[in-house]
């Protein structure tokens, strides 16, 4: 099939030992086989690992880190304002990808390029200038321990156009602190699995970009006609003015009066003092204006300001749920200002706050229960909701000082300096759990456990469909539940989309696939493009096979199986091994894996 | 009746759903750098997300120095004459909003033309930052700040049952006056 639209059929690849930047064509064959973002990201990563010999240094040169917008991106389709950070990556060891939303992703595709490959390392820390073709690594060592959103505004005036668009590595990138994440357009993370470890190993402070061209697009009336109903069905949705005024802040509330909201390190699902800092609060007190995402009428993002006390003077956009319950409830603090405080120290250090929140929680857990001595711990007593403790934490990880050195390695490090916290760290195939406790719906944790990136929720979010419609599903009903999550949310990180209009408003997945074929010119079945997506599952799931990666490595985090919720509605829940074998058994025949979870030879 | 594009930047998120349609109204594409109204995002000191667009001036300062004349205002939307323009740009620096545009695939500079009476990015605004309203409202915003400006700055003090007591309007100005 020939595409009409689409693609600029154009890699930028960039070798930064060398300086050399190429924009390498690729054709219509691998353009629907991978349709873009994720696709592209892994294809790329397996067959540079391919010309490895299989193994790379994740933060050695050799390693790439693929930036990938989809087809999508920068359409008239609500939240199409999204690319992929693809890697191996340095937390985990295996295939891993994070999205980041904003505006740099289409600024990237108006320059020109459907991806960047990042390889090499640049000789002295350097940022990269992308203005369409003219391409330049520069640079920087005046921006060296910058923060994020000062190295932003330094490269904006260098370059002297403020609407230029910029990612950026914050300390923690640069210290290669494997949770650090990358920010763009002033406050958008690229959060999990070390992306930004990855970026600070090839000396790569920043990537600057500038972009003009048309978005190439088979058929504009067309796209206007389905947007025009795609962005009227999200305007006349009932929540739809609860999403602009909290944005994922409404979690809060949802998520404690279903007993699930993590607290004190996952030991509990409900948090007391959780109206002290929900949405509500948020809204009446901290938030001074909304931000959104490329071409989103949802803005999410909530900008919040400190006005008075300890923290007067934080501005953040932020936080959205998960940010609050790991930086809040899961270390017991409630004090919202010293939330924003923690969000904005992470953000602007450049460190994933769902990492750190929980791997903070459990160094506490740790102390307060006497596996960690006070001298683990740096002199400085630990305890739940003690807010000036978790900022220095969060400094210490960014800057590897003390025991934030051992944080900065993730939960892999920690259990290595301190093997006596593994049963405490919350962590599968060494990635963080999300703020979702998983206790009280097997679906979930099995979409922990078999995420191929590690324990997150943005592969499979099941919880809030099992609680309320599904608890008495069998188990067969319950695979095929996060199997299809693990094909469709995929898929929109393939495309360069959001995930959120679909999962929160009832976005109908039908529009995707509508729109794929307004764009590109070529007849599309929704069907064809989750077939697709599942064939990125294997292949990611094949790396990680690769890299020694089985069924004993699928199972979600033990405190799932041996610390029942403690109070809440929940209070008691905790699964049993035998259902989740049960589970994980029906799971991999579903996929087509042998029983040890072995995908069938590409 | 005659009507005009309103600017409301404390709805702004930022979001350039404007942009996109902007363009492709106006030029058939997608492409955010060909629009006839700019979202520029200000943060973190201050936080400012602002659509900026024609304001249709009854005087336009862009046809000041148009050293061809090609710049007109027929039925109070202000036009430049492809036939006439010569592409110097001059129009673009005299503008004193930043809301005449030049892109390079496009001959001339372009400005917002009201989408023949039915502006687009006024349509698909999700915040409603962007309103096509009647002239003679305009200002009614900046009215209403005055006014709670005012009240707050008195802070009304009154005695109920015998007790004293103070009346603020904090939450009200404090919205208007730090976003």
């Amino acid at each position: 099939m020939k595409t009409k639209g689409g693609y600029f059929h154009r890699i930028l690849d960039v070798d930064l030992t060398t300086g050399k930047a190429m924009a390498r064509p690729f054709d219509d064959e691998f353009a629907l086989r991978y349709v873009g973002g994720r696709g592209f990201g892994a294809r790329s990563v397996a067959d540079n690992l391919a010309a490895h010999g299989g193994r790379v240094n994740p933060l050695g040169p050799e390693n790439i880190l693929v930036v990938a917008p989809g087809p999508l991106t920068g359409t008239y389709l609500p939240a199409a304002g999204k690319c992929s950070f693809i890697t191996m990556s340095p937390a985990t060891g295996i295939y891993a990808d994070s999205s980041m939303g904003g505006s740099f992703c289409v600024e990237l595709r108006q320059a020109g390029y459907d991806a960047l490959v990042l390889r090499g390392a640049a000789p002295k820390l350097s940022y990269l200038w992308i203005d369409e073709e003219r391409v330049q690594v520069v640079p920087c060592p005046e921006l060296a321990g910058k923060r994020c959103l000062e190295a932003e505004g330094a490269i904006k005036e260098a370059v002297g156009d403020a609407a230029v668009k910029v990612i950026s590595i914050g300390p923690a990138g640069e210290n290669r602190v494997l949770i650090a994440c990358i920010t763009g357009d002033w406050g958008r993370q690229s959060g999990r699995t070390g992306t930004g470890a990855v970026m600070g190993s090839k000396n790569l402070k920043a990537i600057v970009v500038r972009g003009g061209k048309d978005l190439p697009v088979a058929d504009v009336p067309k796209m206007r006609e389905i947007g025009d109903r795609g962005y009227a069905t999200l305007r006349a949705h009932p929540l739809f003015p609860l999403w602009q005024e909290q944005g994922l802040m409404s979690v809060i509330d949802y998520a404690n009066s279903m007993g699930f909201l993590p607290t004190r390190n996952f030991r509990d699902g409900h948090f007391d003092e959780a109206e002290r800092m929900d949405g509500f609060v948020m809204k009446s007190r901290y938030k001074i204006g909304d931000g959104a995402c490329f071409g989103c009428p949802m803005c999410c993002s909530n900008i919040c300001l400190v006005r008075e006390g300890k923290y007067a003077g934080t501005v953040v956009e932020g936080p959205e749920y998960e940010t609050a319950a790991m930086l809040g409830p899961d270390v017991g603090v409630s004090d919202f200002a010293a939330i924003l405080r923690s969000n904005q120290l992470c953000d602007e250090l450049g460190i994933d706050t769902i990492s750190a929140g929980s791997l903070i929680a459990a160094v506490i857990e740790g102390y307060e229960t006497g596996l960690l001595s006070l001298d683990d711990v740096d002199g400085r007593p630990l305890r739940w909701g003690d807010a000036d403790a978790v900022h220095e934490l969060i400094a210490k990880i960014a800057r590897r000082e003390g025991i934030g050195n051992t944080l900065a390695d993730g939960s892999p490090g920690v259990i290595k300096r301190f093997p006596q916290l593994k049963p405490l760290l919350l962590q599968v195939k060494g990635l963080e759990q999300s703020a979702y406790d998983c206790r009280c719906a097997i679906s979930m944790a099995l979409a922990y456990g078999t995420s191929d990136i590690g324990a997150h929720h943005a592969r499979a979010w099941t919880i809030a469909k099992e609680l309320e419609m599904g608890r008495d599903w069998s188990l067969e009903k319950k695979a095929d539940l996060v199997i299809y999550h693990q094909t469709i949310r995929p898929l929109f990180d393939m495309l360069g989309v959001c995930r959120l209009p679909w999962i929160e408003l009832g976005f109908d997945e039908r529009y995707y696939a509508e729109m794929f074929e307004a764009v590109t010119g070529v007849p599309t079945k929704l069907d064809d493009l989750l077939a697709r997506s599942r064939a990125i599952y294997d292949l990611t799931r094949r790396i990680a096979v690769s890299h020694g990666v089985s069924r004993k490595d699928d199972y979600p985090p033990d405190r799932t199986f041996d610390h029942p919720v403690e109070t809440g509605p929940l209070a008691g829940h905790v699964l049993s091994r035998a259902d989740y074998d049960r589970i994980l058994d029906i799971y991999y025949a579903k996929r087509g894996w042998s029983p040890d979870g072995i995908p069938p030879a590409e | 009746m005659p009507r005009r594009l309103a600017v409301v930047p404390e709805r702004c998120s930022g979001c350039r759903t404007c942009e996109v349609v902007c363009s492709m109204a106006r030029f058939g594409v997608d492409n955010p750098k060909k629009s006839c109204v700019r979202v520029v995002t200000l943060y973190p000191h201050p936080v400012i997300r602002m659509p900026v667009v024609c304001r249709q001036c009854g005087e336009p300062k862009c046809a000041d120095g148009c050293p061809t004349n090609a710049i007109s205002r027929p039925n109070g939307v202000v036009k430049i004459d492809p036939e006439l323009c010569v592409a110097c740009l001059k129009c673009v620096d005299n503008c004193p909003f930043g809301a005449m545009m030049a892109h390079e695939d496009v001959e001339t500079p372009f400005n917002c033309n009201l989408c023949g009476g039915q502006p687009q990015c006024a349509r698909v605004c999700p915040k409603q930052a962007i309103l096509f309203v009647p002239t003679r409202i305009l200002g009614q915003d900046h009215r209403l700040a005055t006014v709670l400006n005012y009240a707050h700055m008195k802070e009304v003090e009154f005695v109920e049952e015998g007790e004293k007591k103070r009346l603020r309007y904090a939450e009200v100005e404090r919205s208007r006056d730090e976003n």
